[in-house]
């Protein structure tokens, strides 16, 4: 049950949560802050004072319209779409583990990785943007042949952690893994 | 090992009695199906097993015990315990509620009678073993009637070996049977599963099934005499093979003659994916007959027809005079360009006559395009892809001139650019090698460079003119090229949409499900895990991607890149592609 | 590749070129954290590129840590790692030509720096001057306060055009470079006046092979015909124009004569038309590009060794031949007279002439048995060049470039003004302060200390051998090639 604080990869805060269900259940919940109401107030105000300009020059409303349904639509766009409240980590020895990341708007998108199909959870290297960064990823087994990966299902993907962060979590889902196999 | 027990809600609340299912070889987890009640005689219910077994082909076994307390009624501990001895298992559960708790308590005894995790024994010394046991709960009448994805038949045996949760909903799915009792039947046993409380039934869908029957047999007959009608000798010589290939109309009723063998087949569908193929086509197909007879409903009202007709001849007759004027334009100095005049004049001869063709054609045709145009509305009663096929093929015939100049054009201009490429090749001394699809070197003599040179420069001057030329009917031909492609797109649209796939998942989610989701249910102290499953439904566009109809008109497949270079060099595009082979 | 050299540890008794540096012993257990950066690395194969792998091998074995920086090929892209720990940045960035990546002096600085912080690198050893990326971790590293150390391993000329400008490009991004390494002294010399360096902090350095990977196996030969054999990339600049003349007037003179041509290029197509036109299909074998491992089996089936260079700084094939027991005929060119004592190689002038005469009196030779024998020719030359002798004066280099200072800023306009003469100098100072910026600015967008330290896998505080279990784990693509 325990709450600690990190940072992401670009310094802002996150809160790394922690449940123990039991011995060999343990959910992960990174927060990521809030949408911040400053932000899209000066980002809407900005829109709409261009808006304005233009409706200036040209004296034609449809600009103002146009602006008002542009902001409104990108709103909903960016919080059912974009921007990530927290994402969970359920890990359920010999069961699976179950991926999810919820919305701003609610929407909530989870992938279910049964335990025969994953081979193991890793800490990579990424090249991110224009910076090189660590994160949790789990290796999926390729079915034909057990022995090679498949594929690489990476984990936190819109709130990036740090790596020690990401080494607590990669330890305790090492524990579960080892001793559930 | 951890041992996983999924529990169907609907026997939460059960009375006590004896938990039937079945365990998943390999995977330490076992599936309750159902809870017979006290009380019972054991031998009925190993007869009961034994034939549900054989119906469903699912090993069923009695699991263990279960027991819910009631007030007033003393526990049956000692009871259940020994019901061990009466149906030998290698593992015999023993779960229990108590009263004024939500979660279970679970024991687990081996076969030789010993107590594998007794809560009450070891609670304080070892409490770590107790977790060893998750309870999953699931929905039992949506695990019935979902369908994982990406689907895999049980018939067909591959390779790989069935996860652990396709079994579980394998075996939900095959013990259907043991569901058809309820508690109005008569029988010596009473069981708890989803239907139990009675079973659905509507008198309509049984007596459309019955029906259903009886008119695909007719239909199929009536297939067959259509089918017999297309196999006329006469309908296989070469020129109507040929024009029936070109004509959408042609391409969309063939079309449509397969769908429907698919649809009416009196077979039942064997698998999952035939059908949703059929309940695919066969919606698409009543959409496609609604949307054609709105059209025709609005179509024959206020003498829409001839009002079209009227506009028809007019709208030709002026692109035939606007093709006049810009082929005059051409042959004059088009945008101060300075052309070949002697080309010019004989290219541009030569397209006026072939639009002055034209336009008598339109006009010797002009009296019967009203009846034509009133015949040819009523196709859209055989659907709206119908009425939008016949559309591009009037399209296709009154641009005919369009295409031609097209084509001539791009046969001289193709021709050009291959012998200036080659020539340009004999400048620098190389030639092209057939046999090792290479340009090798090679010493020419005087002459032919000569010769070569002269070709070369001849076939440069004159390159611009019919470039121009080529040009600006490439830019109408690719007009009409878009809207016909736009009116296939939309034909294939139609035809190809699962709109009861859609439908399904927008009304029951759970129909088609990509996977699950657990959610973790509130953990009291002393109780295994409880972990809720419900069904996580397919994504809208996997949907889309996994019963969209395989189509016979591909989408144009070469990319921009490849379109733009055969431009470029001059080769024939066309709208339609080979339609003979099936592309998915 | 690395657990065969381990075996092998006896030192090199006659280092052939001395080593102008000036170390004292007691820095020599000072580990360094080395950054080599170069747009030339495996899978792209050539000198450069093993010059890169064996001389990082020998390092990370001498206890510093590698790391090494390149740009990505095809979809190999990300971070890899090699044998012993060797991690591999293999970065995105735009290739241009030449598998060498664009240069815009600024867009590169973003990746690099993330790389320099995380690996807490105090050394920058950039490899090659044809690689744009190479130059652009020069001005970076400087940027950043770090010491800095390029590899020469080319020559060029000074005439053309395109000389004119890359000389003056080099001089510019050498002009604070702390050391200078050069594979010969031809390619000092070069170096030297191309860049107007002062020699003082040029120091010659020379390639290696592996003696190991090349013994000669003379049973493989066949003795009933004598064998030519080359092997580089069919290109322009190593001279295949000239093996395209030599070929059809050794091959009319001499009916036993086969060729053995192994590599690939755009050059090939001059070779088989050769074929071609003079019916030598049996005589002409080409073998497409070659892999590292099987260039011996190769080698090994010749008599004759040909390389037909027209620049060539330091020549690697000629050493690989040699060590399998062929005889050497080469242009003199270059860096090439250095390489090998004369018993070895027989030098000709570029041209076709030449080159004939010179087979000729080879195969006159051995047509008579008046050659060394394979295993001595191999013995001579496997004490030559090693690479623990390369890291080891690679390792003095490294010594004294870590106790120098690094210019501050306003030393380092005035330096390159003065040094690059007025126009570029400027130009070059504007660039240089405009970097600054921007590397202020991307410290501003994501500081120092957010960037993770990462995991060290070769050097004094590897985790590589200590949890080999996890690492394991940790490396899911550990390595290739």
């Amino acid at each position: 049950m325990a709450e600690e604080e990190f940072t992401d990869i670009n310094g802002n805060s996150i809160s790394l949560d922690c449940q123990t269900h039991s011995a060999f259940c343990r959910e992960f919940t990174v927060t990521a802050p809030k949408l911040s109401l400053r932000k899209v107030m000066v980002c809407t105000c900005f829109i709409w004072l261009f808006a304005y300009a233009i409706f200036f020059l040209t004296e034609n409303t449809a600009v103002l319209s146009s602006a008002i349904i542009l902001t409104l639509a990108g709103m909903m766009i960016h919080i059912h779409f974009v921007k990530v409240d927290h994402e969970t980590l359920l890990i359920i020895g010999s069961l699976g583990i179950q991926l999810s990341s919820s919305y701003a708007s609610g929407r909530e998108s989870t992938t279910f990785i049964e335990m025969s199909k994953l081979k193991d959870i890793v800490i990579n290297e990424a090249v991110y943007m224009h910076s090189i960064i660590y994160y949790l990823c789990i290796l999926i087994k390729d079915p034909a042949e057990p022995e090679t990966v498949a594929s690489v299902v990476p984990l936190f993907q819109s709130s990036k952690p740090r790596l020690n962060c990401l080494v607590q979590v990669y330890r305790s889902c090492q524990e579960i893994l080892a001793e559930t196999r | 090992m951890v041992l996983k027990i999924f529990f169907p809600q609907c026997c939460n609340i059960a009375d006590s009695g004896l938990l039937i299912g079945h365990w998943i070889p390999g995977h330490n987890s076992a599936v309750v199906l159902a809870v017979v009640h006290y009380p019972f005689i054991p031998g009925q219910v190993k007869k009961y097993l034994n034939q549900m077994q054989s119906q469903s082909q699912v090993h069923l076994t009695v699991l263990g015990s279960w027991s819910m307390p009631k007030e007033g009624k003393e526990g049956m501990d000692s009871f259940l315990k020994d019901l061990s001895t009466i149906f030998p298992q290698k593992c015999w559960l023993q779960l229990s509620r108590e009263i004024g708790k939500t979660g279970f308590t679970c024991q687990v005894v081996q076969n030789d009678g010993k107590l594998l995790q007794d809560r009450k024994e070891k609670n304080d010394d070892d409490s770590s073993e107790e977790d060893k046991i998750i309870f999953v709960h699931y929905d039992q009448r949506k695990v019935m009637l979902s369908q994982l994805h990406p689907v895999q038949e049980v018939s067909q045996k591959s390779e790989i070996e069935p996860s652990e949760l396709r079994l579980v909903f394998q075996t939900v799915a095959q013990s259907q049977p043991l569901f058809f009792l309820d508690k109005y039947d008569d029988g010596p046993l009473k069981l708890t599963h989803w239907q139990s409380e009675g079973r659905e039934a509507s008198i309509i869908a049984e007596l459309l099934k019955q029906a259903s029957v009886p008119v695909c047999i007719f239909l199929t007959w009536l297939l067959s005499l259509w089918h017999w009608f297309c196999s006329f000798r006469i309908l296989h010589s070469w020129p109507v093979l040929f024009i029936s290939s070109k004509l959408s109309t042609c391409v969309q009723s063939g079309y449509r003659g397969v769908h429907f063998k698919t649809v009416f087949s009196p077979q039942k569908a064997a698998t999952h994916m035939d059908f949703m193929r059929k309940a695919n086509i066969f919606v698409s197909f009543l959409v496609d007959i609604a949307l054609g007879l709105l059209l025709v409903s609005w179509l024959y009202r206020e003498n829409r027809i001839s009002k079209l007709a009227d506009t028809l001849v007019p709208v030709a007759d002026r692109v035939a005079k606007e093709l006049q004027e810009l082929l005059e334009w051409l042959m004059g100095a088009p945008a101060g360009l300075k052309m070949n005049r002697a080309l010019d004049q004989v290219l541009g001869r030569f397209f006026l006559y072939h639009i002055h063709l034209w336009i008598s054609y339109i006009h010797l045709m002009s009296p019967f395009i009203e009846r034509i145009l009133w015949y040819v509305g009523l196709s859209a009663c055989l659907g709206l892809t119908f009425a939008l096929s016949i559309l591009s093929d009037i399209v296709a015939l009154l641009t005919f001139h369009i295409y031609c100049f097209y084509v001539y054009g791009a046969r001289l201009y193709c021709l050009k650019i291959y012998g200036l490429s080659s020539l340009w090749r004999l400048f620098r001394g190389k030639k092209w090698n057939v046999l090792r699809q290479r340009v090798d070197s090679c010493s020419y003599d005087l002459d032919q460079l000569f010769i070569g040179t002269l070709l070369f420069m001849i076939l440069l001057f004159l390159l611009p003119t019919t470039a121009l030329y080529y040009l600006v009917f490439t830019l109408l031909r690719l007009v009409v090229v878009l809207f016909q492609g736009v009116i296939h797109l939309s034909v294939d649209f139609i035809n190809s949409f699962p709109l009861f796939a859609i439908g399904l998942r927008i009304c029951r989610p759970y129909r088609l499900a990509e996977g699950v989701k657990f959610k973790v249910l509130c953990q009291e102290p002393g109780t295994p895990l409880h972990l809720m499953m419900e069904i996580n439904p397919l994504k809208f566009s996997s949907v889309l991607q996994c019963y969209r109809t395989p189509t016979y008109s591909g989408y144009p497949k070469d990319s921009w890149a490849a379109l733009s270079k055969k431009l470029f060099v001059g080769e024939l595009i066309y709208p339609w592609k080979q339609k003979t082979t099936k592309t998915d | 590749m690395g657990n065969r050299r381990r075996g092998h540890t006896h030192a090199p008794k006659t280092p052939p070129l001395s080593l102008d540096t000036h170390s004292s012993d007691h820095e020599q257990d000072v580990k360094h954290r080395i950054c080599m950066v170069s747009d030339f690395f495996y899978p792209n194969m050539g000198g450069v590129e093993s010059h890169i792998y064996q001389l990082s091998q020998c390092l990370i074995e001498k206890g510093h840590k590698v790391v090494i920086a390149t740009h990505a090929y095809g979809d190999r892209r990300g971070i890899r790692y090699l044998t012993n720990g060797l991690k591999v940045y293999y970065l995105p960035l735009q290739v241009m030509y030449n598998q060498s990546t664009a240069t815009t002096c600024f867009h590169s600085l973003p990746l690099l720096r993330c790389v320099f912080v995380r690996e807490r690198i105090t050394i920058v050893h950039a490899h090659s001057s044809f690689s744009a990326m190479a130059h652009d971790a020069l001005f970076h590293a400087k940027t950043m306060g770090l010491n800095t150390v390029f590899t020469d391993h080319s020559l060029f000329g000074f005439a053309d055009l395109s000389s004119v400008l890359t000389n003056k490009l080099l001089t510019v991004s050498l002009c604070d470079t702390n050391h200078i390494v050069c594979v010969s002294y031809t390619s000092k010399e070069n170096t030297v006046l191309r860049a107007t360096l002062d020699p003082e902090i040029v120091s010659v350095i020379p390639n290696a092979v592996d003696p190991t990977d090349f013994t000669p196996d003379p049973s493989r030969r066949d003795n009933s015909k004598i064998t030519i054999v080359v092997i580089s990339r069919l290109v322009y600049r190593k001279g295949i124009d000239l093996l395209s003349g030599i070929i059809p007037e050794l091959c009319g003179k001499h009916p036993d004569l086969c060729f053995l041509i192994g590599g690939e290029g755009p050059k090939r197509i001059v070779l088989e038309e050769v074929r071609e036109k003079y019916q030598l299909h049996d005589r002409v074998r080409l073998l497409g590009a070659l892999d590292h491992k099987d260039v011996r089996d190769v080698l090994v089936q010749g008599h004759v060794f040909l390389n037909t260079s027209l620049t060539e700084a330091f020549c690697m094939a000629i050493v690989e031949g040699a060590s399998c027991g062929l005889h050497v005929v080469s242009t003199r060119v270059g860096g090439i007279p250095e390489v090998l004592p004369d018993e070895l190689v027989t030098l000709c002038e570029p041209s076709v002439q030449s080159l004939c005469d010179g087979l000729e009196t080879v195969i006159a030779r051995i047509r008579t048995g008046n050659v060394a024998s394979p295993a001595t020719i191999h013995r001579k030359v496997r004490t030559l060049y090693t690479w623990r002798n390369v890291a080891e004066r690679t390792e003095k280099v490294y010594n004294r470039v870590c106790r120098e200072p690094v210019l501050p800023l306003s030393d380092r306009l005035h330096r390159l003004r003065s040094h690059c003469g007025a126009v570029a100098g400027s130009i070059f100072s504007f660039v240089a302060v405009i970097t600054f910026l921007f590397l202020l600015f991307l410290q501003w967008l994501r500081p120092d200390h957010l960037i993770d330290v990462a995991v060290d896998s070769s050097g004094p505080h590897s985790r590589l051998g200590q949890h080999v279990s996890k690492k394991t784990s940790k490396t899911p693509n550990p390595a290739v090639s």
